[in-house]
């Protein structure tokens, strides 16, 4: 399970935030839902339209940050290339150093730039879906109508036909964006059980990603200091390399995370027996 | 009589009278084994002849029995099983429920209420949440170790993992709706 709370005391916490950010936001469900149990309203047009322009803004901010992105890779490799890991005094390597510096200063300036509109856009999504959930499965649901529509009524369904749970995904932010709005476009008036699911998928999601990408807002201003300060010095830092990660990992979905060995499928057998006890 | 016939017998009358006390044989006190179905009938006979209260008892030596034997038809024995001691006044239809649901069905006894889930459930989740996981763990010995039924162990253990998600999201909705 993914940490709840995020406090930040160091500019190095940038990168747990910009890792975690990226960790939360690209959980997301995997197929579509399936067509049994009770009819709930969890995605109104109004929720819709919140997770499309969120991905939009997702969209934006991967092309603009996809050039200096690219550039930072391609300084990052002849800095490696041209052995100037502990290579002190040498003229080349400083100037590698600081033209890396200088573009890692570019990405934090886009980023700063971005992230309140990234910030108010999952805030609306969240927003959204905090008041769905409460009216339709807080207080429209008892908790036996809710595991009844879990399980849907058939109690049969598929594990393909199933979301499945938080995970990293390896796809891009607003592909991913694009994954939701068609899941929950094609389904929303029907299929509660599997929607029940994907949204509090969303909505644990949001609200984390909202909180990290506040924290990830007050860490850009510190880590521009230590980067301008880095500067001076022509230093490559190892924070550097992993906020570029994370944020490749954000945006782009490059994660090195395994995937989840499968679970058996589910498949009720047609003799299966019903006892009259059965709830 | 001497001082010590006096002693031998009074020592010979108190192994006697204990030897009288503890040779009554337990009438309850049944050793189920072998077939589950024998065994069931074995146990039903006893609970319709004065045992009623140790139900609980040859409950779970039926339990380890259909341990030892797995078979899809397990659940069905179980569930016939318990509808004849319920018609026979030894345990209560709800009970009989309970006690079937929590072993052999996908879904969750702990999971259950008539109230909406924000006043119900939410501020009693972490205790709902460890019943459930508790319960499942007896599901895993009705269905996976009793009935050879893994397909349904592992949806319940989904319901379970989907559960502890929507509840967290809901009751948190929940929670931020009062705040406002």
């Amino acid at each position: 399970m993914l940490p709840r709370k995020f406090t930040t005391t160091r500019p190095s916490d940038l990168i747990y935030a910009v890792t975690l950010l990226a960790l939360l936001t690209l959980g997301a469900p995997g197929a579509s839902a399936g067509v049994s149990g009770p009819v709930v309203r969890l995605f109104p047009t109004t929720v819709l339209e919140d997770i499309r322009e969120t991905g939009q803004v997702a969209e934006d901010m991967e092309n603009n940050l996809q050039e200096v992105i690219t550039r930072l890779d391609m300084q990052e490799q002849l800095y490696t290339e041209s052995l100037c890991q502990g290579a002190d005094g040498d003229q080349g390597c400083d100037r590698i150093a600081k033209q890396l510096g200088a573009t890692y200063l570019e990405m934090l300036d886009i980023m700063s730039d971005r992230l309140p509109e990234m910030e108010r856009a999952v805030n609306n999504t969240r927003n959204s879906l905090e008041s769905r959930l409460r009216q339709e499965l807080g207080q429209r649901t008892t908790p036996t109508t809710l595991q009844n529509a879990l399980l849907g009524e058939s109690g049969s369904a598929k594990e393909a036909e199933r979301p499945a749970l938080r995970g990293r995904s390896g796809v891009r932010l607003s592909d991913r964006f694009k994954q939701y709005y068609n899941l929950v476009s094609t389904n929303r008036e029907g299929a509660s059980k599997s929607l029940a699911v994907v949204a509090s998928d969303i909505y644990l999601d949001m609200d984390e990603a909202a909180h990290l990408i506040a924290a990830t807002q007050e860490e850009i201003g510190r880590a521009a200091l230590m980067e301008q300060l880095n500067q001076s010095f022509g230093m490559i830092t190892p924070e550097m390399a992993a906020v570029v990660g994370g944020v490749k990992e954000i945006l782009f979905g490059e994660s090195m995370a395994e995937n989840a060995i499968a679970a058996p499928p589910y498949a009720i057998g047609e003799t299966d027996f019903v006892s009259p006890l059965a709830m | 009589m001497s001082r010590l016939n006096y002693l031998l017998v009074a020592l010979l009358s108190t192994v006697t009278l204990g030897a009288c006390t503890t040779a009554q044989p337990d009438h309850c006190a049944v050793n189920l084994r072998g077939n589950l179905g024998t065994a069931m009938n074995t146990a039903e006979t006893k609970l319709a002849s004065g045992c009623e209260y140790h139900f609980n008892s040859y409950f779970n030596s039926l339990l380890t029995i259909a341990e030892a034997n797995p078979d899809t038809d397990n659940k069905m024995l179980f569930s016939d099983h318990l509808m004849r001691v319920n018609d026979m006044g030894v345990i209560s239809r709800r009970q009989a429920e309970g006690l079937y649901n929590r072993y052999f069905n996908i879904k969750f006894v702990s999971l259950q209420g008539d109230y909406n889930t924000c006043s119900q459930t939410c501020p009693v989740r972490s205790q709902v949440m460890s019943d459930m996981q508790a319960e499942l763990h007896d599901k895993e010995l009705g269905l996976m170790r009793a009935s050879a039924d893994a397909a349904s162990f592992y949806r319940a253990d989904t319901l379970l993992k989907e559960t502890d998600l929507v509840l967290e999201a809901t009751c948190r909705a929940c929670s931020a709706g009062k705040t406002q």
